[in-house]
């Protein structure tokens, strides 16, 4: 423990007086406190706020590691310890992997792997090893022992009549002329009843109020809090903002809450006198923190785990000051001064009231204890009884067990708890979809290629990575073969600040770790400038008769007259919203292009020098010659477009846009900041098209033939919409090759929205395209949908490679397909700068859903259904709880929990060497949160990476490749996960 | 088919779908997902068709006002009696046809909404006990067949603030609403049982001569005051109003439509229509008439208060309401029947599109701000910054406070009822010994 200067000594503090709450003598200024105890504090604070959900506003969603506090450790050890300080589940249930090993989707073979690979030992020589054992306990599994119903069982169900039925022939063998209640017996008498453990101390007040008096004082405090963090961070929910924002949380909260008439709920009446007295000293946060510490009697030692359990009590709200506070710009609109130490300072202050309120004072909760969980005596007993049959340990040998080996075999019993059980099943499942994604892959590489090249491509596509443009992907070549896509991040290299002419502010459309260096407008074009001021001007008025009538139908004086007189007004946009919202979205739409007038508009990108850079912003106005180089480079450079482009390339960004769902941000485009696509691929198109462009270009190897012609667009994953961009640049010789390419996107979207459609319950199976492209457009505008889409939900894979690799191959929208072209690369440096970007990309999405998938209520927020928008900023379940982080459960609901795996089409020796050049990269793979083979450019074959630095070439052919005629011949009446399967419309041969 | 069959049909469907489906469920039948969707669309449509159809034959034949007697007689014990007989007039017929709509607007939605749920099937078992009640609330010819559905109402609105039932919030919030339901449900059980006592009547054709509106008020001197008051007091707990003003953020725990249906549509405008059929009777008695003034005019006044510093979507629309029922309460007390009734439909067809658009909030919001050029008209403006500084910081902590109506009950009422109740535990034998 460090020593600080203390005022006084730590033990006089103990029995300190209880009359008044928050005064101590070395407070009256903030100075007076020691500077090193501030600054241990605040290093504190910041250490413990890592464990706080890093998710900002909701408006803005960004996929990220649940768990990135826990990162610099290995995924095994990060999952428990988390599990352990937020309450939560590390894996599936063990119900659910038996389950799924029932089904057929965890192999025996593959926890016999998973055990080769663990540690093995003697437990009774001769008779039984670690591994027999723990096979034994996994597969049949062990019987769900719950120490309430075991007498029941033994009495009123067959457990001492007959052995499980389960049990393997040699176990059988062995207990052939034993009887279950001898066994049972010999259990009983071997087992030692266990000590129980010693009471823990309670780490916060809460605990040991909770245990002494059975008083949760989260449920006093919180409400309060709850509504005072709600309030003060609130974006424009409210009518009337809270007063004194400016001065922030703690001193608004110290000046507006101790009024002479307040009544304040039970147990809280003292936070009156507290806040008085706080105020009458101008204590700072830190103040009152520090000085509830020493009221609270947390010696310093103790201070980061106190602190990290008061935080996590109340995650979301904390999470989120912290967010605002690091990043202000959050904020989507006023931007509020937040701190993590007043919102601490006002806990804190609560908590001690509260405190003060129940035991009478403020230190005798540390001498409370917190009694350990009860230990059923019934329950190690019936642990070892079914391990003893399980394993064919009969009663006599079991009698005849010297204490040595007893010991061991209880020892490793104990060690094979039902968290290890369920990390080894856990490793199998991640084992069987290792090698349904990579048997089928080599299979598919080792077959003769499907049709020879043609010299040119009638187009070429550039998606986004996103797994959900796979389907889309291989529906553009399965409907036209002389097409070839392409996969790159969705920003397209163009890390920018936007603005479009509908929109008010720019925003940043680039990875979150970039902060964009550059602005790009969107403008009308000059004879069109007269259109789009009409244009505005009648959006503004729409918006001050939306406004209006938002905030007039509540209140007082105008509520009366919008509700009585104008309110069955509602009942037309009610009752079709609601009954025919696809129709309603058309009609809509119709009176949009019919009123609102749509300019003709053009991006404006090129830099005219260094005059033109923003005094405030810092930005640069769009990009010089040398800079849109790069950036085009930057995506065809590693895809291997190096030359003979086809005439015409089509980009596109993507997004999604639904109704009624504070999540919708959380489909868009991960790669542009949680935001939609469409600009940046608008941009670069733009900028490939130009001439100097493409003369740097050429300097840099990549040469586009001169009849090439780029152009952007916007894909929504969610209705299965596409926007061209700026057709009528389109040169007339290109029209043509366009309506081809439009009319094959077109064919291909349908089709890949009746793939997606068969993912959804309510969509009736039906072989006909266009009923897909019509169930997921209403998906879209209906406003009871709590799932539009489902989004990354059964990401599992990411391939990065040529498309020859994957090209014909069906994934079932699980694998996020990057290009990356090997061969052209022989200094790394593509694989570098891709790897750097879809590793923690794609790493932090599948991490996101996993944990929401494994405890959707502790990671996840929950069902969407009880949702309460509050503030803007987020979701509450009811009127005053928390604010819920993580994924709801109707976004992950179809997932399956697996560490994301990478298939990288270099060689081991390569992906390792850029990976370990990067330290983030290495994290992610050396700890294990991510899962890393390599697929061969020369001959295919693929090895998987096993952690330090071990490689395994991949064996084995038990999962085969199923060959279809055409993606809607293979998933046509299915709504399952799919295994990979060869497309393949040549009318099939005997394979 | 006669116009009283119709009618009966009208309240016998959700009824007898409500006993059906139970039955099934206690017979362990799983009622696939889109057989239920399918029962739900189509027993709504054709309700509301049945509405409309009574709505043009009653216009047709000029008729304002319907009664049907299922049983008059069948219980009668000394002067006591309790006729079984609906009423469908110029009162109830709106009121029906706007809680047939918007249930059937909110069945559809929640088919959608809550697909997949494991609740789904208890959702719509109660989505239709609760259409049952409410039309039984609104076709009541007495007072005691309308005690009857109201209870249902209640019953309905409880459990399905509590449908999240493995979560601690929601059951104690349900527990909370039954609870105030209960308080306020004993002043109606109080009405109708001196109603009988003084009166020896609860029907309205007992209490009331003619038809509505302008239909003649029996009952006269203290004893109809005591009554009267005994309702305004029952009104305002379904109301939300009043002294039961507290609850109805608390019915925010529930999903989405249900909160649309109960308590932006049909279950909270319950109040304003038990006042509106006594009307008459609240006009007798200046009290009873100051009363309902007094408690409209109040809960919409603390009302608009709080709604302005609610930070969240459903409390925002639950204070909102809140205020619009004081008004409408406001409205019977001086006696602008056709006026409140307006407004009654107005206010249920706003709040229903609002709730069930409550999660647009952030969409709707961003979109609005976005066409505005970036810069909204800031609200609070308005009387706020007449008010000298600290006063408006005075009615922030109060507003902030919720009007301390927590608190208070809380402290001043729930604790010394539960204290006494411990009290009376000393009374009580326990482990076998005295």
């Amino acid at each position: 423990m460090t020593e600080y200067p203390l005022s006084r000594g730590w033990q006089g503090r103990l029995n300190w007086p209880l009359l008044v709450i928050i005064v101590t003598s070395h407070s009256e200024t903030p100075s007076a406190i020691p500077s090193d105890r501030r600054e241990h504090l605040r290093h504190v604070l910041d250490h413990a706020a890592h464990y706080l959900p890093a998710q900002g506003p909701i408006g803005v969603f960004i996929h990220h590691n649940t768990l990135h506090a826990f990162q610099h450790d290995p995924f095994e050890k990060a999952v428990l310890d988390a599990a352990q300080l937020f309450k939560t589940e590390p894996y599936m249930s063990e119900e659910a992997y038996q389950k799924d090993r029932a089904r057929g989707r965890i192999l025996d073979q593959d926890i016999d792997d998973t055990l080769r690979r663990e540690d093995d030992a003697e437990i009774l020589p001769g008779k039984l090893t670690r591994r027999q054992l723990r096979r034994a306990l996994l597969i049949p599994g062990v019987r769900r022992v719950n120490g309430i119903n075991i007498s029941w069982q033994l009495e009123e169900s067959d457990w001492l009549t007959a052995f499980r039925k389960e049990i393997d022939a040699t176990a059988a063998r062995a207990l052939a002329g034993d009887t279950p209640r001898a066994l049972w017996e010999a259990c009983a008498a071997r087992v030692r009843p266990e000590t129980a453990a010693a009471a823990a101390k309670p780490i916060r007040p809460r605990d040991a109020v909770l245990a002494e008096h059975g008083i949760d004082m989260d449920l006093i405090i919180h409400p309060p809090l709850i509504r005072l963090t709600g309030a003060f961070v609130d974006q424009g929910i409210a009518y009337w903002p809270m007063p004194l924002r400016e001065e922030g949380l703690l001193r608004a909260t110290r000046k507006i809450m101790p009024q002479p008439l307040a009544i304040f709920p039970a147990r809280l009446s003292g936070v009156a006198a507290a806040f008085r007295q706080q105020e009458a000293k101008n204590m700072d946060a830190e103040s009152v923190v520090l000085d509830a510490l020493e009221i609270l009697a947390v010696f310093p030692g103790d201070w980061e785990e106190y602190l990290i359990a008061e935080l996590v009590a109340l995650p979301g709200w904390a999470g989120l000051v912290r967010q605002l506070e690091v990043d202000p710009t959050l904020a989507p609109h006023d931007r509020v001064r937040c701190s993590l130490m007043e919102f601490l300072a006002l806990r804190l202050t609560y908590t001690i009231v509260a405190l003060q309120d129940i035991t009478g004072d403020t230190t005798t909760w540390r001498s409370f204890c917190v009694p350990p969980p009860h230990i059923d005596p019934l329950t190690p007993i019936a642990r070892l009884f079914d391990a003893a049959q399980l394993t064919g340990i009969s009663s006599d040998v079991l009698k005849a067990l010297p204490e040595a080996g007893f010991t061991r075999l209880s020892d490793e019993l104990h060690a094979c708890n039902e968290l290890e059980r369920r990390r080894l099943l856990h490793i199998a499942y991640e084992r069987r979809h290792e090698r349904q994604i990579l048997i089928p892959l080599s299979k598919f590489r080792a077959m003769p290629p499907q049709e020879p090249k043609n010299d040119r491509l009638a187009a070429q596509a550039i998606f986004c990575i996103d797994e959900r443009e796979e389907s889309i992907r291989r529906a553009l070549e399965e409907v036209d073969p002389a097409i070839e896509t392409y996969g790159a991040a969705g920003f397209f290299g163009c890390a920018i600040d936007y603005a479009g002419i509908d929109d008010a502010h720019g925003v940043s459309l680039c990875p979150v770790v970039v902060k964009p260096a550059h602005a790009v407008r969107e403008q009308p074009v000059a004879d069109h400038s007269h259109i789009d001021e009409k244009r505005q001007s009648l959006r503004r008025a729409w918006a001050s008769v939306m406004r209006g009538s938002y905030v007039s139908s509540r209140s007082l004086v105008r509520g009366w007259v919008s509700t009585a007189c104008l309110g069955f007004l509602s009942l037309f946009p009610l009752v079709l919203r609601v009954l025919r919202p696809l129709e309603f979205a058309r009609l809509m739409e119709k009176l949009n292009s019919l009123f609102l007038p749509e300019p003709r508009t053009e991006l404006l990108f090129t830099q005219d020098g260094e005059a033109s850079k923003d005094a405030t912003t810092g930005l640069l106005a769009g990009f010089g010659t040398q800079e849109k180089v790069d950036r085009v480079a930057s995506v065809l450079g590693p895809a291997g477009l190096h030359k003979g482009h086809a005439r015409i390339v089509v980009v596109l960004g993507h997004g999604s846009t639904s109704l009624n769902n504070p999540h919708e941000s959380a489909h868009d485009c991960g790669a542009c900041g949680g935001r939609r696509g469409g600009p940046n691929a608008r941009l670069f198109a733009a900028m490939a098209n130009r001439p100097p462009v493409r003369e740097g270009l050429r300097a840099k190897g990549i040469i586009i033939p001169d009849d090439t012609w780029f152009v952007g667009g916007y894909h929504d994953t969610c209705n299965d919409n596409i926007d061209l961009y700026d057709l009528e640049a389109v040169p007339e010789t290109h029209r043509s090759d366009l309506a081809r390419v439009r009319q094959s996107l077109d064919k291909a979207r349908a089709l890949s929205a009746h793939e997606r459609a068969r993912r959804f319950e309510a969509a009736l199976p039906n072989r006909n395209a266009a009923t897909g492209l019509r169930h997921v457009q209403e998906r879209a505008e209906q406003l009871g949908e709590p799932r539009p889409e489902y989004g990354h939900c059964t990401n599992s894979v990411a391939i990065v490679g040529r498309r020859d690799t994957t090209r014909g191959l069906f994934f079932d929208r699980r694998a996020f397909l990057v290009s990356y072209d090997a061969p052209k690369d022989p200094e790394n440096k593509a694989l570098a700068a891709v790897l750097g970007a879809v590793i923690p990309v794609c790493g932090g999405i599948s991490l996101e859903y996993y944990f929401s998938f494994v405890d959707n209520e502790g990671y996840g927020c929950g069902t969407k259904l009880p949702h309460n928008v509050t503030g803007l900023v987020g979701v509450m379940n009811g009127f005053q709880g928390d604010l819920r982080t993580g994924l709801p459960l109707q976004m992950v609901e179809i997932h399956e929990p697996v560490r994301i795996l990478f298939v990288v089409e270099t060689t081991p020796q390569r992906v390792l060497s850029v990976i370990h050049a990067n330290p983030l990269l290495t994290e992610f793979l050396e700890n294990r949160w991510i899962r890393l083979a390599t697929i061969d450019p020369e001959d295919s074959h693929i090895e998987i990476y096993r952690g330090k630095g071990q490689w395994e070439p991949l064996s084995g052919d038990e999962e085969p490749l199923p060959v279809a005629s055409s993606s809607i011949a293979y998933y046509s009446g299915k709504i399952e996960h799919l295994p990979v399967a060869r497309i393949d419309p040549r009318p099939a041969k005997a394979a | 088919m006669s116009l009283s069959a119709l009618i009966l049909t009208l309240v016998a469907v959700p009824g007898s779908l409500f006993i059906l489906l139970s039955l099934l469920w206690l017979l362990g039948v799983k009622l696939p997902e889109r057989a239920m969707s399918r029962l739900t669309k189509g027993a709504y449509a054709f309700l509301t068709l049945v509405t409309f159809v009574i709505a043009w034959r009653m216009w047709q034949s000029g008729q304002h006002s319907i009664r049907i007697s299922i049983g008059d007689h069948w219980f009668k014990v000394a002067h006591y009696e309790f006729p079984l007989t609906l009423l469908l007039d110029r009162l109830s017929l709106p009121i029906v046809g706007i809680t047939v709509i918007l249930a059937g607007i909110v069945g559809s939605f929640s088919v959608r909404y809550l697909h997949r749920d494991p609740g789904f099937f208890r959702f719509f078992l109660l989505l239709h006990l609760f259409t049952f009640g409410a039309l039984l609330v609104f076709m009541a010819d007495s007072l005691d067949v309308l005690l009857g559905g109201w209870e249902i109402v209640g019953i309905t609105s409880v459990l399905l603030i509590g449908f999240f039932q493995y979560r601690p919030d929601p059951v104690k919030n349900a527990l909370r609403v039954f609870a105030t339901y209960r308080v306020a449900d004993l002043f109606m059980l109080m009405g109708v049982f001196l109603a009988h006592h003084w009166f020896k009547t609860a029907s309205w054709n007992g209490m009331f001569n003619g038809e509505w509106p302008g239909h003649i008020n029996n009952l006269n001197g203290t004893a109809a005051t005591v009554v009267a008051v005994m309702l305004v007091f029952a009104a305002s707990g379904k109301s939300s109003q009043g002294p039961f003003c507290g609850w109805l953020p608390r019915a925010m725990e529930g999903p989405t439509p249900s909160s649309a249906i109960f308590y932006g549509a049909i279950s909270v405008h319950a109040g304003a229509y038990l006042l509106l059929r006594i009307e008459p009777l609240l006009h007798s008695s200046a009290i009873a008439t100051g009363l309902v003034i007094f408690i409209g005019l109040t809960t919409a006044a603390l009302g608009t208060l709080v709604h302005r510093t609610c930070a969240d979507a459903k409390t925002s629309l639950a204070y909102a309401s809140q205020t619009q029922l004081g008004l409408i309460f406001a409205e019977i007390g001086m006696g602008w029947t056709t006026l409140a009734i307006l407004h009654v439909v107005g206010h249920a067809l706003v709040r229903t599109l609002q709730f069930l658009r409550a999660p647009s909030m952030l969409h709707d919001y961003h979109r609005v701000h976005a066409a505005a050029g970036g810069h909204l008209e800031p609200t609070g403006e308005h009387y706020e910054s007449l008010l000298p500084k600290q006063t408006q910081i005075v009615l922030y902590r109060i507003a902030l406070g919720r009007g301390f109506y927590d608190a208070v009950v809380d402290r001043f009422i729930i604790a010394p009822v539960v204290a006494f109740a411990r009290f009376l535990g000393v009374f009580e034998f326990r482990g076998g010994k005295p």
